[in-house]
């Protein structure tokens, strides 16, 4: 009979793997407890939630929060009806550049945030194109739109085309099979591609530094914190709530995928 | 056709091209045919004849490229698939996965606007129907592909279609379930006495379950008519080969053994063993494939190979043996075409 534990050694590699990517989260979460604030000091001389009320009472946490969500939500928005209408496209139908179109998509992702910023930073120059909240949801709606394609793309191949047919031919129309057999069979891939997305648009640096004006967002405002020494155990307790904020959408969304794999069959 | 019974379906020289305008594959090509309301209409052929195509130009998923089709003696090429009296049975079945066996039964009648009681009444309806009573709760995926095909049928049914359309229904179902679901609608189809329109690659299944058969090659209609006449009459060659049921004759093959110096067919029950030298033709035993209730008996004549089907209670010859081959006079049929 073959043992199905992995032998010790490899079991302790793993371990320490795992430790190594997220032990430091943990050193996060200290620091958003310590009674030292001008400096990192280990290990932290005290205990306190003081810095838990005095974040709550800084005006420039909640504009940054504030600002976050509504770039995060209008981006997932814009990606979720673009990116739905991509991956139809794609899966579907037969047309003329339909393999340069796939490239194209994906491509925002495979290229450097960095590239997508300076590039677009360009583009709003020559468009004169003020800096805005608008900017910032342009500017993300390009990687957002990526994670629901990638997502979705996958559902609709599995739709199969008879299935859309006998839909029609029970009688329903464009609308009412999109509504009644399309929806369903995507909706769990909607879910999860959109999470994933409002989770990437949460946490984005890189692109936004290029494409915000005066504006910043919650990443951006805790890079500028960094750099300033006063209130640092501040920049800790609003990064807990990212982590937080960021992590349960993906769990979330990992566990609706998960079981996805033996839907919208043809039923064969 | 007999002119005093209604036409469900008609075509009028219908051509459905594919591809490029300057090089078309010819999917269908000049089809002219009426199916009689009420009847069992089977279109048989190899894949890609074309007779998939006739059906999906029916159910209204492919536009004639010229020609028309009426059902119920309408034009309809400006009706959609959704607003047409038909309804089909697909061949992979095309079950909705998140529907339950009843919702997807009752997607017709809910696409109508039929409120939830009504259309669930008559989902069990349909179900006890096609004998699957009780399996209303349960998703297609926990169904085995006989019920699952059941379940399409029902899904059809279920909307009082006047033409129904089947396309391979019973392609994927194992020997045994296909003899049986094919009784099971033939008896469907007299009963509720709606037209079927069926198609296969099956002349087995062709010729035991329709009314008429229409034979497809290349797109083309090459023999249209009752079982009867498509096997003891090919018209054609291809038809005589396709339907496998009978010898196909050279000219100088027929000639020889004494008939006509045309292309001919002959039933391989017509032939029967003799001494050599005693029938219309001599040569030896090439097979035997023993078939329970006959054995199919391939002689190599010099004119070509004869198949003679022997009933098991008559002796059979040796392998290599010289035999001679005898049938009547009017077991030869004419066909038509030289090549």
């Amino acid at each position: 009979m073959r043992s199905d534990r992995a032998p010790l050694g490899l079991r302790i590699a793993a371990f320490a793997g795992l430790a190594f990517l997220h032990l430091p989260i943990l050193l996060i979460f200290v620091y958003a407890f310590t009674t030292e604030d001008k400096s990192y000091q280990w290990p932290p001389p005290g205990f306190t939630t003081h810095w838990l009320g005095v974040t709550w009472n800084r005006p420039d946490v909640w504009e940054a929060l504030s600002l976050s969500l509504r770039v995060a939500a209008i981006s997932t928005c814009i990606a979720l009806i673009l990116g739905t209408l991509a991956a139809a496209a794609v899966s579907r139908a037969a047309f003329w550049g339909r393999e340069a179109v796939t490239l194209l998509v994906i491509l925002p992702i495979a290229l450097p945030g960095i590239i997508t910023g300076i590039a677009l930073r360009s583009a709003f120059n020559l468009g004169e194109i003020p800096f805005s909240t608008l900017t910032i949801v342009l500017g993300h709606a390009t990687f957002c739109i990526v994670v629901v394609y990638n997502n979705t793309v996958a559902r609709f191949r599995r739709i199969s085309g008879s299935m859309l047919e006998a839909s029609a031919d029970l009688g329903a129309n464009g609308f009412q099979t999109f509504a009644h057999v399309v929806l369903p069979n995507i909706a769990t891939a909607l879910l999860a591609g959109g999470m994933l997305a409002f989770a990437l648009s949460f946490d984005e640096v890189i692109v936004t530094t290029f494409t915000a004006g005066q504006q910043a967002t919650l990443p951006i405002w805790m890079l500028e914190e960094l750099v300033r020494p006063r209130q640092r155990p501040v920049t800790n307790v609003v990064a807990m709530v990212v982590v937080i904020v960021t992590a349960l959408p993906i769990l979330a969304a990992y566990y609706l995928t998960r079981g996805g794999t033996d839907t919208a069959g043809s039923g064969k | 056709m007999p002119l005093a019974t209604p036409l469900a379906v008609e075509f009028d020289n219908v051509t459905r091209h594919f591809g490029p305008a300057g090089a078309p594959v010819r999917a269908v090509d000049g089809v002219s045919v009426g199916i009689t309301e009420g009847c069992f209409f089977a279109m048989l052929g190899p894949s890609g004849s074309g007779k998939t195509t006739c059906l999906r130009l029916i159910s209204g998923f492919e536009r004639p490229t010229s020609g028309h089709i009426r059902i119920f003696g309408q034009n309809s090429e400006a009706i959609p698939p959704n607003r047409r009296p038909v309804n089909t049975v697909f061949q992979d079945y095309a079950l909705f996965p998140h529907l339950t066996v009843r919702d997807n039964v009752a997607y017709g009648p809910r696409m109508a606007g039929v409120d939830r009681r009504t259309r669930h009444a008559a989902a069990e309806e349909m179900l006890a129907l096609v004998k699957l009573s009780g399996y209303g709760d349960r998703k297609p995926a926990a169904l085995s592909g006989g019920q699952r095909q059941r379940v399409a049928l029902a899904r059809a049914l279920v909307n009082r279609p006047r033409v129904l359309l089947l396309d391979e229904p019973l392609g994927a179902l194992d020997l045994k379930l296909r003899e049986a679901m094919q009784e099971e609608l033939k008896s469907l189809q007299q009963s509720l006495g709606i037209t079927f329109v069926f198609v296969t690659h099956d002349q087995g299944e062709a010729l035991s379950m329709a009314d008429r058969v229409a034979v497809f090659n290349d797109g083309k209609i090459v023999q249209e008519g009752t079982p009867q006449d498509i096997y003891e009459r090919p018209r054609t060659r291809f038809v005589a080969d396709f339907v496998g049921s009978a010898n196909v004759l050279s000219p100088e093959l027929s000639a020889r053994a004494g008939g006509p110096a045309r292309w001919t067919s002959l039933r391989g029950e017509a032939v029967a063993l003799t001494a050599p030298g005693a029938g219309r033709i001599t040569g030896t035993v090439r097979s035997l494939r023993y078939m329970g209730a006959v054995t199919r008996v391939t002689v190599a004549t010099p004119g070509g190979d004869l198949t003679a089907t022997v009933p098991a209670a008559l002796p059979l010859p040796a392998q290599g043996a010289t035999v001679g081959l005898h049938w009547p006079a009017d077991a030869l049929h004419e066909m038509e075409g030289g090549a």
